[in-house]
């Protein structure tokens, strides 16, 4: 029988956290994600960017603005489910407050060889639909040539001063 | 035995030095009534439209500054949504948090409708099994106003729940465009930069 060929390729976790590395990022907060947790494992056996780990995605969404009031560069790494969880958070503080809130999302429990928009699993398919209803600017990252995705998501949060999503299509290796 | 409120708000603007201050919910207004120009403080934040947060906006302030002590003025309703904080404050054990809540056993800005197990929850036990560095109960406003210098020279994070009567209060008047404001005028000095 034919294999059906994947639309989204895994990422190497190297690739994703030398973006992050390079981008100068300080903080790392993160509910555990599935989908990214090889990235987790690497970022644990580092020393920088600090990982911190959160009981929900509102917590994260509250440090993250509490250390950009204090000066450092950080980020969220979550999964689709927390993204969802999380959305009245996002409006409150990313949105109506204006702080620079830059998600690393997984799509965890995607099927790779189909698009998001034809998973039939609405954790999926929703999750596009989700952030355009919310104006939240977001970029896929389905293959490594699509890195650069990191880096344009985390300064167009910077320069809208709001929230803005990567959304990881495969787990990453 | 319990306090008004501004009983331990005044003790604590008395007491504040350099912190950072970061209230919400009831706790905004009488923070305002204690500490004139508190709007404009650039100390100071007023946490609204995400309900259960300030106590994790003060925890990514206080990894992000460890010289700097910041006190968080927090309700009861808003520690409930999200309980998880103290478990999440604990495993960062910054060492310069100071959570104080405002325990009245009611939702007052909506109504005054009591909070699910009101007069069985424990928050002092809840934070000790989170594994913060110190939690005590409060419900004399001498006994607080003795020992809060002691409290905040102890090496946090330190968890003080302060019981106070129940009170219905009125809306802050505040808005998430004037959180933004505050949180980016304590920023300033901490950054040349808005980038």
């Amino acid at each position: 029988m034919a294999e059906t060929a994947a639309v989204a390729i895994s990422v190497p976790a190297e690739a994703i956290v030398n973006e992050i590395e390079a981008l100068g990022i300080t903080h790392v907060i993160n509910v555990p994600d599935t989908h990214q947790k090889s990235v987790l494992a690497l970022l644990s056996r580092r020393s920088h960017p600090t990982l911190i780990t959160a009981c929900t995605e509102d917590e994260a969404i509250g440090i993250n603005a509490g250390l950009y009031i204090g000066g450092k560069r950080p980020m969220l790494l979550i999964q689709n489910t927390g993204l969802l969880a999380s959305i009245n958070c996002i409006k409150g503080i990313a949105m109506d407050a204006g702080i620079p809130t830059f998600m690393l999302v997984g799509l965890f429990s995607r099927d790779v060889t189909k698009t998001p928009s034809e998973d039939p699993k609405r954790v999926i398919n929703r999750i596009g639909p989700t952030l355009d209803t919310w104006e939240i600017p977001w970029y896929p990252l389905e293959r490594p040539e699509q890195i650069s995705a990191i880096a344009e998501a985390y300064q167009r949060s910077l320069d809208v001063k709001g929230p803005t999503v990567v959304l990881v299509g495969a787990p990453t290796s | 035995m319990s306090m008004q409120r501004k009983d331990p708000t005044e003790a604590l603007a008395a007491l504040r030095a350099d912190a950072i201050t970061i209230t919400t919910e009831q706790c905004i207004k009488a923070w305002r009534e204690a500490v004139p120009g508190a709007m404009d403080d650039p100390t100071h934040i007023d946490v609204v439209g995400a309900m259960g947060s300030a106590s994790s906006i003060a925890l990514g302030i206080a990894l992000a500054q460890p010289e700097r002590k910041v006190l968080v003025m927090d309700g009861d309703g808003s520690l409930l949504m999200q309980l998880g904080s103290l478990v999440t404050i604990a495993g960062a054990a910054p060492e310069n948090l100071y959570h104080f809540v405002f325990e009245n056993g009611v939702y007052a800005t909506s109504g005054g409708q009591p909070l699910p197990a009101e007069g069985r929850l424990d928050f002092e036990v809840m934070a000790r099994g989170a594994g913060f560095a110190h939690a005590e109960r409060f419900d004399d406003a001498s006994a607080f106003k003795e020992a809060l210098p002691g409290l905040l020279n102890r090496r946090g994070p330190v968890f003080v729940t302060l019981q106070i009567e129940p009170e219905v209060g009125v809306p802050s008047g505040t808005r998430s465009a004037l959180m933004g404001d505050q949180m980016r005028a304590v920023r300033k000095q901490f950054v040349d930069t808005e980038a």
